[in-house]
């Protein structure tokens, strides 16, 4: 017996080293090896426009016009940093753009996660009626011009309720997180509803503690949004000084390549060509923020994106 | 949805466009029958200053505040603190308060706010065509009604000898509904900018006709074997802009609606179809099939990004001749400083070649006017608007006010008009007195985009480099600017009509044009190629646009 399972369990050992033997085959080195190079290669073409957009921001104009600069800068300098720096119109358009954002994914966030719990209570009344509408406005609009002339007739043109308001509710998100709800174990609630609890005591503090990853997920997609929405600004809002840095940037690069291409029609002196690393410096900066939240939240994005999609 | 659909990137501009123009269509329609009635506005004389005439200061009698519609630079960003605007409140008692639009979609946010009945009074930068889509609408007014009270234009449009070209403005109705900036001199602003260096110690001097640039680039070619000496970084458009008039047709951005004066038979016809378009296509293939053209330039479709590739090359002595402005000559030069070193090269632009038709270029041009919101008509102080606007726009002291500031204060101007900015300030755009610290333009708003529409010889003199100048007077002394295609405005359901006839004509024109001299399709397939337009119904196009052309001719 003593000898029988003494070599049962050293033969356990040794099928186990045999599976490892196979991992550790030349097949599987090979694939292994060509998995992380074309892993690795895939990684760099995605990097190279921002490492080409990094390097530019720290050469000079004409040095990239001359195209020169690719992986490390040419004539190193922070002149250009220094130069948006001191530009008071970047920072104003910065600084709208942190407001507007917080301010849009607070909103979005109250509207979207008491809309969806609403509706993933399958006994609510008219609850097909309202998904209805909600995924209606997934496929019809009004259009523009009417958009328009209803937000300015509502007087939220030149403020910031033209960005916040109209897109709180991204239906999609909205069906996402009322998937999610509706997974949530009923008897939770019908527990603590025993308990005493009521229909707001048990959405604030049974069911929103228990979707932190979906809530970390919905105010990622949120935030990024609104941060990189131009377009609503674009048409609500005529001063300057209220526009997001998105449109600061978008006005200096489609601008100065629209410059370019409408060249027959608008080559005034005015259209002047702005100097490359300038377009570089602000896109960085821009970008910056978004780049340094997602290292963070990306933990919970991946397991809050999953949590909806198995229905069980 | 909305969020996703305003993030949406790829949103097409066209599709966004057209919409905004229907819907504005739509939403206008109501006042549409107000533009044809009898023209009284006597009563609305706020602020309307009596005796007004041509050459003189105009002020208001009393304060206005009118609005207008700006568009924010990148470079320029606005400020309502600037100087000019102070200045001209205080010589014409107008307080100007702005719309700001980003000039990355200037166009899409200007007819957003024309369609929404939402623009501002004054909308400036309107380049002549622009305003058809908002006149069957009726959103801007028929601007030649108020013509008489506008001095300063009638003056220059007769002095200038430009009354030809404003009758051509004139829409199916018979009325203009934009003001144009006028030119008292107009010459291409793209032409040819050329390594001058290498044409004359290897090309054999500057070209004068195509076929001598044809010979120069051979010769190019030869002593640097891995060039592809011509290129042009506005896909193609702009080369075949400027060659298309030495060759006696219209091709690139300058083929519009494909319309051209036939004078032989006395009414328009097809630019695609014609020998002389056949002549310059064939002309281009030669030029690609001896590897002379650099032909990746004339299928850049990235914007804009076509024309940065070109100045990489020119860096690289890969390119020689390319289509530009004196802007881009610069750009290029600037690129060629940091390969080759300041000094050891010289890159300008040089007039149109010649060719089979002579020695043509565009026929004479506008720069960019303006509009008038239709609200404005129905406002008390009206008549002082337009006042203000013909002052604005075709005073020559006010020209002066907005291209150089305050005389005396900003620039000082000698006996024979010379005009030198002082020290204090610098105007980097333009390469002048780098070094102060208050910028013209930037911190004070003077030489921004008003100040470039009406000019005269001198005022555009004044602030152009010694190149420009000898660029300017050598097209005006070397090249005849052809006469401009007869008008043939159409109504309002022809043009729905005509611009589905011309789209995909044009489509074809383009990809086709392209296809031949590139050599992906052959010559001989040519009258295959005229066949395939015949199929997309040019023949009924063209008639319609020649009885539109009668019907004006008939009328006026």
């Amino acid at each position: 017996m003593v000898m029988q399972s003494e070599r049962a369990q050293s033969a356990k050992p040794r099928r186990g080293s045999k599976a490892r033997n196979s991992r550790d085959s030349a097949g599987y080195r090979v694939f292994t090896w060509l998995n992380s190079t074309i892993l690795v290669i895939l990684c760099l073409i995605m990097l190279y426009p921002f490492v080409t957009v990094l390097a530019q921001s720290f050469s000079s104009p004409g040095a990239i016009k001359a195209g020169l600069v690719s992986f490390w800068p040419v004539d190193f300098n922070i002149d250009t940093y220094i130069a948006v720096a001191n530009n008071g119109m970047f920072w104003r358009n910065y600084g709208n753009t942190v407001v507007y954002t917080v301010v849009a994914t607070i909103i979005a966030m109250i509207l979207t996660t008491s809309f969806a719990y609403v509706l993933s209570k399958e006994h609510l009344r008219g609850r097909k009626v309202l998904i209805g509408i909600a995924i209606f406005t997934m496929f019809f609009n009004g259009g523009i011009v009417p958009n328009y002339v209803l937000i300015s007739s509502l007087g939220m043109k030149n403020t910031m309720w033209a960005l916040v308001i109209p897109g709180a509710i991204s239906v999609f998100n909205l069906l996402v997180m009322k998937s999610f709800f509706e997974n949530l174990p009923k008897d939770l609630e019908e527990a603590a509803q025993i308990d005493g609890l009521s229909w707001f005591g048990i959405f604030g503090r049974i069911v929103l503690p228990l979707s932190k990853a979906v809530i970390a997920t919905m105010v990622l997609f949120y935030s990024v949004a609104f941060w990189n929405d131009w377009f609503a600004a674009f048409l609500y809002l005529d001063k300057s000084e209220l526009f997001p840095v998105t449109l600061f940037l978008r006005n200096l690069l489609a601008g100065a390549s629209s410059a370019a291409t409408e060249g027959a029609a608008a080559s005034g002196s005015t259209a002047s060509a702005l100097s490359a690393n300038i377009q570089s410096v602000t896109m960085i900066l821009t970008v910056l923020p978004i780049l340094f939240v997602y290292p963070f939240v990306q933990r919970h994005f991946v397991s809050g994106i999953m949590l909806g999609s198995v229905k069980g | 949805m909305t969020a996703h659909m305003f993030k949406d990137s790829r949103f097409s501009r066209r599709t966004f466009v057209t919409g905004i123009a229907a819907a504005g269509l739509l939403a206008m329609v109501g006042c549409s029958s107000k533009s044809k009635e009898a023209v009284d506005i006597s009563s609305q004389n706020v602020g309307y200053m009596e005796g007004y005439t041509a050459d003189m200061q105009f002020k208001a009698s009393e304060p206005l505040d009118l609005s207008l519609l700006w568009t924010d630079w990148p470079d320029t960003p606005v400020k309502d603190s600037w100087e000019i605007f102070k200045e001209i409140k205080e010589r014409t008692n107008v307080n100007l308060s702005l719309t700001h639009i980003p000039f990355s979609d200037a166009k899409e946010k200007r007819s957003l706010l024309i369609s929404a009945g939402d623009a501002p009074s004054i909308i400036p930068l309107v380049y002549t065509g622009e305003e058809e889509a908002f006149v069957s609408s009726g959103a801007v007014l028929p601007l030649s009604d108020y013509s008489d009270l506008m001095p300063n234009f009638q003056k220059y449009v007769k002095e200038w000898d430009l009354e030809e070209m404003i009758e051509n403005l004139r829409q199916s109705d018979g009325k203009y509904y934009m003001m144009p900036g006028l030119q008292e001199v107009s010459v291409p602003v793209f032409s040819l900018v050329l390594r001058k260096d290498v044409f004359q110690e290897v090309g054999g001097g500057i070209p004068n006709t195509w076929d001598e640039l044809r010979a120069a680039l051979v010769k190019i070619k030869a002593k640097y074997p891995d060039s592809y000496p011509l290129a042009d970084g506005f896909e193609g458009q702009s080369l075949l802009n400027y060659a298309a008039r030495a060759f006696g047709t219209q091709a690139g951005w300058g083929f519009g609606n494909g319309m051209m004066w036939d004078e032989a038979a006395g009414k328009l016809k097809y630019a695609a179809t014609s020998n002389e378009y056949k002549e310059m296509v064939t002309f281009f293939h030669g030029l690609v099939k001896d590897g002379l053209v650099d032909t990746e330039s004339l299928t850049a479709a990235d914007a804009g990004g076509g024309n940065a590739t070109v100045s990489e090359k020119f860096a690289k002595n890969q390119i020689f001749a390319a289509s530009g402005s004196t802007n881009t000559a610069i750009e290029y030069s600037t690129a060629l400083d940091k390969t080759l070193g300041a000094g050891k090269h010289q890159v300008g632009l040089v007039p149109p070649p010649g060719g089979p038709a002579g020695d043509t270029v565009e026929p004479r041009n506008f720069w960019h006017g303006f509009m008038i919101s239709s609200k404005a008509k129905d406002a008390s102080n009206f008549q002082a608007l337009l006042q203000f606007l013909d002052w604005f726009y075709y005073n020559p002291d006010a020209r002066e006010l907005l291209r150089w500031g305050v005389e005396g204060k900003h620039y000082t101007k000698a006996a024979d008009g010379t005009i030198t900015l002082k020290d204090e300030y610098s105007l980097k755009a333009r390469n002048l007195n780098l070094n102060a610290k208050i910028d013209l333009e930037i911190d004070l708003g003077f030489a921004t985009f008003p100040s470039e529409s009406t000019e005269s010889r001198k005022l555009k003199e004044s602030y152009s480099t010694p190149e420009d100048v000898e660029y300017i007077d050598a097209v005006l002394s070397s090249r005849t600017p052809l006469a401009p295609a007869p008008p043939a405005p159409l109504e309002e359901a022809e043009l729905e009509q005509a611009s589905l006839a011309s789209t995909p004509l044009k489509d074809t024109v383009e990809t086709n044009t392209l296809k031949f001299i590139l050599g992906q399709r052959d010559l001989g397939e040519w009258d295959k190629f005229v066949s395939e337009l015949e199929g997309q119904g040019l023949a009924s196009y063209v008639d319609l646009m020649n009885s539109a052309r009668e019907r004006f001719a008939a009328k006026s």
